[in-house]
C-alpha cells in the first residue's frame, strides 16, 4: 500500500454546522468552563458528560447563546454567512434560537408555557417562524404530538395536566416542529423514572436519525450518552479532559477522572 | 488481490490510573495484512489480546502507537488517526463487527434491528424488510419473535438476531468475535455457511473461534498472537 489518504480527504460536508474555539466563562475566581474548543458537523451528535458541578450545563448555556462567555466564539454555518453568535444583535441571536436551534430544558417547565395548550405550545413555534396558516398549524400540531407519543385528543389540554415524562415528550415536539438544524439537551431524561426514560431515549434516538439533526446533549448518565451519541467530551474542574468517538471513550478511556466514571458504573 | 486491512507496528499497553498507575502491556510491533476473500482467524490462549486486538481493529480501543489502514471507499484510510464522523462512515459502509452480545435497544422489534443496517446503507424499507426475513428464517428464528423487542429472549436467540443483523448485507471486513459460543450445532452451520458465502463475495474476515470444527471449516489462514506479546 503506497497511496496513504489524509482522514480530511473523506470529509462528506463542506464545512462544520459549528465551531467553538477556546469559549471560557468565569464566575469571578471560579471557572465555569476554560478553553472550550470543537467542530460539530451536520447530522453528528455530540455528548458531554461529568459529574454535577464539572461546568458542563455552564458550557452548554454558552453554546447555545442563553450565557455570554467571557472569552472565545462560536460560529453557526446554518444560512448563507457564517453568524459569530455573540457579536450579532440580541434581536438576531433571538431569532436564531427560535428558528435554527432549539433547547430541550431538563425541567419541561423551563421550556413550556404551561398556561398554553399543548397545540399551542407547538403551534407557537410555527407562528414565530413566520406560519400563519391556523388550520395548517394545527394539523402540523397535531402531527408532532402523535410523533412524540401523545394522543390527538389531548391537544386543547394544558401541559400541567400531563405527567412529567409527557410534558417532556412535548417539550420535544415544540423544539422540533420547527425543523432545527441544531438542538441543545440539557439533561433530556433527568428526572423521569427509568421506564419513562427508556421510552423518551428511544423516541429521541429515532428522531435524531431521521431528521438528521445535530444535537449536543449534556448527561452525566453515561448509558444515555452511549444510546444517542456519536462523539463524547469529559469534563472535570470546567476543562475538557478527553475526547473522542463515544465507544472509545466509554470503552477504553485514557484519563484518569474518565476511567473513574466508567468504573462507578454497574454496566453501560 | 485487494489488501483490505493492513496494521503496522501496532503496540497497546492499558494504563490504570486508579488502580495506582498500574501498566497492562498486551503488545507490540504487531504486522500483518488481510486480504479480500481472506479469514484470518486469531489464535492464542485466552487472555492473549485476541479480543482487544479485534476492538483495535474497529476503532474501538485506541492502540498506544501503529498505524491500521483500511480500505474504505477505495482507499486506504488509517483509523486510528480518523476524526470520529469518519469512523462512523467506515463502520457505516465498510466494517461490520459481529460480537458474542447483542446490545439491546429498548423497544426496537428483532425485524427493525435486522432491517437496520440496509436502511442505513440506502436500500428500500421494502428490500430491506424481504432480506431481513429471509435471513431470520435462515436463523431458524421463530416467525412470533420477529415483531418483538429482543430483551427477554434467550441468549442464542439474541446471538443469532445479532448475527442475522450483521449478515444480512455483509461489510466489505468483518470482524468477528465467537459468534457460534451459544449456537446449537444446526445454526452453528448456518453461520459457517454465512462466513463463507461472504468470504465468496469478497469480504475479508477476522475472526475468534473457539470451537475448533468452526475454526477448521472458516479459516484460510492462521494468525498466533502470542508471538506480539511483550516480554
Amino acid at each position: 500500500m503506497t497511496l496513504h489518504v489524509a482522514p480530511a480527504a473523506l470529509d462528506l460536508e463542506p464545512a462544520p454546522l459549528l465551531s467553538v474555539a477556546n469559549v471560557s466563562r468565569f464566575y469571578g475566581e471560579r471557572i465555569g468552563c476554560a478553553d472550550v474548543s470543537f467542530d460539530l458537523w451536520p447530522g453528528e451528535v455530540l455528548g458531554i458528560v461529568g459529574e454535577s458541578g464539572s461546568g458542563k450545563s455552564t458550557l452548554l448555556r454558552c453554546l447555545a447563546g442563553i450565557d455570554k462567555p467571557d472569552a472565545g466564539e462560536v460560529l453557526f454555518r446554518g444560512g448563507s454567512e457564517p453568524l459569530d453568535i455573540y457579536s450579532v444583535s440580541e434581536q438576531e441571536r433571538r431569532r436564531l434560537m427560535r428558528t435554527a436551534w432549539g433547547i430541550v430544558h431538563q425541567n419541561p417547565r423551563d421550556g413550556l408555557r404551561m398556561d398554553v395548550t399543548a397545540g399551542g405550545n407547538v403551534g407557537e413555534r410555527l407562528m414565530d417562524r413566520g406560519d400563519r396558516h391556523y388550520g395548517e398549524i394545527r394539523e402540523r400540531a397535531l402531527d408532532w404530538l402523535q410523533r412524540v407519543e401523545i394522543a390527538g385528543s389531548r391537544i386543547d389540554d394544558r401541559p400541567r395536566q400531563f405527567s412529567g415524562g409527557m410534558q417532556q415528550r412535548l417539550q420535544i415536539a415544540r423544539v422540533l416542529v420547527s425543523e432545527p438544524r441544531l438542538v441543545f439537551m440539557d439533561e433530556p431524561t433527568g428526572g423521569l423514572d427509568v421506564s419513562v426514560q427508556a421510552r423518551l431515549l428511544d423516541l429521541l434516538r429515532v428522531l435524531v436519525r431521521d431528521l438528521g439533526l445535530a444535537a449536543i446533549i449534556v448527561t452525566h448518565d453515561l448509558a444515555v450518552a452511549r444510546l444517542l451519541t456519536d462523539r463524547l467530551m469529559v469534563m472535570k474542574d470546567g476543562k475538557v479532559v478527553e475526547q473522542g468517538l463515544t465507544d472509545q471513550v466509554l470503552d477504553d478511556p485514557h484519563h484518569a477522572y474518565t476511567q473513574l466514571l466508567t468504573s462507578a458504573v454497574l454496566s453501560v | 488481490m485487494t489488501t483490505m486491512i493492513q496494521v503496522e507496528n501496532v503496540a497497546k499497553t492499558f494504563t490504570l490510573h486508579n488502580q495506582g498507575g498500574a501498566r497492562l502491556p498486551v503488545f507490540d510491533n504487531v504486522n500483518f495484512h488481510v486480504e479480500a476473500g481472506e479469514a484470518l482467524v486469531l489464535a492464542g490462549a485466552s487472555g492473549a489480546g485476541k479480543s482487544s486486538l479485534l476492538r483495535i481493529l474497529y476503532g474501538n480501543y485506541r492502540p498506544t502507537s501503529g498505524t491500521i489502514h483500511v480500505t474504505h471507499a477505495g482507499r486506504p484510510v488509517d483509523i486510528v488517526a480518523a476524526v470520529p464522523r469518519t469512523v462512523l462512515d467506515i463502520r457505516r459502509r465498510t466494517l461490520g463487527f459481529v460480537s458474542q452480545f447483542l446490545r439491546v435497544i429498548p423497544r426496537v422489534s428483532t425485524l427493525d434491528i435486522v432491517r437496520d443496517p440496509l436502511l442505513a446503507r440506502g436500500a428500500t424499507p421494502e428490500t430491506a424488510t424481504e432480506r431481513a426475513k429471509a435471513m431470520l428464517a435462515r436463523l431458524n428464528l421463530p416467525e412470533r419473535l420477529w415483531n418483538l423487542a429482543p430483551a427477554t429472549f434467550s441468549g442464542g436467540e439474541q446471538q443469532r438476531v445479532n448475527i442475522a443483523r450483521s449478515f444480512v448485507d455483509p461489510s466489505a471486513i468483518m470482524l468477528i468475535d465467537e459468534p457460534t459460543a451459544s449456537l446449537d450445532a444446526a445454526n452453528r452451520d448456518v453461520v459457517v455457511e454465512l462466513i463463507a458465502e461472504a468470504r465468496a463475495a469478497g469480504s475479508a474476515i477476522v475472526g475468534i473461534f473457539h470451537d475448533e470444527a468452526v475454526r477448521e471449516k472458516v479459516a484460510t489462514r492462521y494468525l498466533d498472537i502470542t508471538a506480539f506479546r511483550k516480554a
